[in-house]
């Protein structure tokens, strides 16, 4: 990150494209140009938001009411099935720092954090010293479920390989077996029967459990389902002993987005303006899902690069209008763009606020100067809702 | 009942965006004329536009919504939310139909002569609504963080049913209130967190049908992917009775469930052997 900036991979000037080609401009015309593409558009998408600061987020949203746009973040194509999960019943979190002094056994479902999330072994959940867990590592029983055997099932006290998309039936199976119920079955989702009462056993065991989840439980088949079971787990693992879950967040303010957007409309993501107030309903006013309907005119992508991400058919109707990107690179989101604004990172050359995964808030602050003309989200926004306003007569 | 007043509705062009139509419901036509039916407002993305801009509208009206009948022409497949909390009187369309078909219905009848959205027939209260067509996903469910979906009324639906139908269904034996599902096949999650709705299916049922279910009763006469591993098998039964006092027979495997809410359950699920 540090020896990006800066570096010619930046872009230090707004770009507008002209005739195919990139021209940079003053902000004055590419936020006047953006500005005049979002007042014009029926049905534009304002999306991202989980890689840049809370400010910029809480602006994102003035732009989304005074648009009467959708607004929708990662979320969406991420934990949004947890949370969906957790309006339906409920979740029994807790702050990192719990887990790390007082943790005895933790769960790894669906997730690999040697890789995705590299310090949270050593900060919260493995290798660390706790004030109950003085001897770190020894001090904790670590599971892993996963269909791949992965870095992180490598260095575990008991691998788990659940059968892919069959997550669901063995957390089902594990929830009957805590209320002493014999199953009919001998092997589920890939998991003996006798296994499954031992695992029991041990979860019931423990002083202090975890569930640390991830894509593995969130994006495969029965998606917020999943979740769904795994919280009713935990519930029931609440009667014996003391047991909390932890979705293993990816975006690194993305709890901050799902925060920030809840504080301001009552929903976390996916939520259409067109009527003047706040509606929910993923599924409907999800990007994907609109996109794949072709059912946007305009979008504003916010530090977020969904041409890698979303399917190829909303990838290209994504394309097929106008689109404006807020982000400092080149990506095949911005490569496609019409309108580049160059933002500077929040953490490191602007201050802001961040929610970590647990959603504890963290000040961000600033180190150096941006390069060129870059500006934070924060400004940026700041000024395209100001020419917004202007253009509607407000 | 003497001849029902007919109101009729034909799509003169298809939106760009969908339409979020709720206006279109019998307790909104009756006693209005024409012209006030047409100044009815008909949001398309953000503008507010009003019936007339996109339906031509003729017939005539009743002063009773329950003497109230609206045929509705043209295709309707970007059409959401008609009939939105009617309560009685009754709704034709000819057509596919967009999304949140008769969510929130209190009383009276939809037909649908076509495929359903999602969302068809959410949080019912009373009512019938059927389908000629498959329908789409969460029909006769809860919407996103409710714990009590649909409470009474029948869907019909001939075709397919699509995932996580029937979630958070509640029944009570008091009101006397059996909401019930009839379909063809249905998706995978049917009846999750069932708490005493009644589900027949001709067909074949996807996984986990009757996940959560806490109380109910779910019938499938074809066959499905996967029983879930916490229901447990008790035997076999020439004759189901549903809780609204139909019976139906055939040769059945019962099991209770979900044992994975509680260990002594009164949730049924029956499947043809």
């Amino acid at each position: 990150m540090f020896s990006s900036n800066p570096s010619k991979h930046r872009f230090e000037k707004p770009r507008i494209r002209v005739k195919g080609e990139f021209k940079e401009v003053s902000w004055d015309e590419a936020l006047d140009k953006a500005a005049d593409i979002l007042v014009k558009a029926k049905r534009p998408l304002l999306y991202g938001f989980s890689s840049t600061e809370c400010e910029a987020q809480g602006k994102g949203v003035e732009l989304a009411e005074i648009l009467g746009s959708i607004l929708d973040n990662t979320a969406s194509v991420c934990h949004g099935p947890s949370l969906l999960a957790i309006q339906d019943v409920g979740a029994p979190l807790s702050t990192l720092g719990e887990y790390k002094n007082r943790a005895d056994l933790v769960v790894f479902w669906g997730c690999n954090p040697v890789h995705a999330h590299p310090r949270h072994l050593g900060r919260y959940s493995q290798f660390v010293r706790g004030y109950f867990r003085k001897d770190g590592r020894n001090d904790r029983y670590i599971i892993v479920v996963d269909p791949r055997n992965t870095n992180t099932a490598q260095i575990a006290d008991l691998y788990i390989p659940v059968n892919p998309n069959e997550d669901y039936e063995l957390v089902n199976a594990i929830r009957a077996t805590l209320r002493e119920v014999d199953l009919d079955e001998k092997e589920i989702s890939g998991v003996k029967k006798e296994d499954i009462v031992k695992l029991a056993e041990k979860l019931k065991s423990c002083n202090y459990g975890v569930i640390f989840f991830g894509m593995g439980l969130t994006q495969s088949l029965a998606h917020h389902r999943n979740v769904d079971a795994a919280i009713c787990l935990v519930r029931e693992l609440n009667d014996h002993t003391k047991f909390l879950l932890c979705p293993m967040r990816g975006h690194y303010n993305v709890a901050g987005a799902n925060q920030v957007f809840t504080w301001n409309t009552g929903f976390g993501y996916s939520i259409d303006f067109s009527k003047g107030y706040p509606r929910y309903n993923p599924g409907e006013f999800s990007s994907v899902d609109l996109l794949m309907k072709n059912e946007v005119d305009a979008a504003l992508i916010v530090a977020s690069d969904p041409a890698s991400n979303f399917p190829a058919p909303a990838v290209k109707n994504l394309f097929k209008h106008p689109l404006i990107v807020i982000e400092p690179h080149e990506t095949p989101t911005s490569a496609y763009a019409d309108i580049i604004l160059p933002p500077a990172f929040a953490g490191i050359e602007c201050e802001g606020t961040a929610y970590r995964m647990d959603k504890v808030p963290l000040r961000l602050r600033k180190v150096k100067d941006a390069p060129g003309e870059c500006l934070s989200d924060h400004d940026i926004l700041e000024r395209l809702l100001e020419k917004v306003k202007e253009k509607l007569g407000e | 009942m003497s001849k029902m007043a007919e109101i009729k509705l034909k799509l003169k062009k298809q939106p760009e965006f969908p339409l979020e139509a709720e206006s279109i419901t019998p307790n909104n036509f009756a006693g209005k004329t024409l012209a006030d039916i047409k100044k009815l407002p008909i949001y398309h993305s953000k503008e507010l536009l009003s019936i007339g801009d996109f339906f031509s509208v003729s017939g005539k009206s009743d002063d009773d919504p329950k003497n109230l009948k609206i045929v509705i022409d043209g295709n309707l497949s970007k059409v959401k939310r008609i009939g939105e909390m009617m309560n009685g009187g009754e709704i034709e369309i000819n057509s596919n139909v967009g999304m949140h078909v008769g969510n929130h219905m209190k009383s009276g009848k939809i037909i649908v002569n076509g495929n359903a959205d999602d969302w068809a027939g959410a949080m019912l209260e009373g009512g019938e609504l059927e389908i000629n067509g498959d329908a789409g996903h969460y029909v006769g469910s809860a919407y996103r963080g409710y714990w009590q979906g649909m409470k009474n009324g029948i869907i019909r639906v001939k075709g397919r049913v699509g995932i996580e139908s029937m979630l958070w269904a509640k029944s009570s034996k008091p009101s006397n209130k059996w909401p019930t599902l009839y379909c063809g096949s249905a998706d995978s999650f049917l009846g999750i967190h069932n708490h005493g709705g009644t589900i027949v299916v001709e067909g074949d049922v996807d996984r986990c049908a009757g996940a959560d279910q806490s109380r109910g009763t779910i019938v499938i006469k074809g066959k499905v992917s996967r029983i879930l591993p916490s229901y447990k098998k008790m035997g076999e039964v020439n004759e189901v009775l549903l809780p609204n006092g139909e019976k139906l027979s055939g040769k059945f495997a019962e099991y209770s469930g979900d044992h994975s809410v509680s260990k002594e359950t009164n949730g049924r699920l029956y499947v043809a052997i």
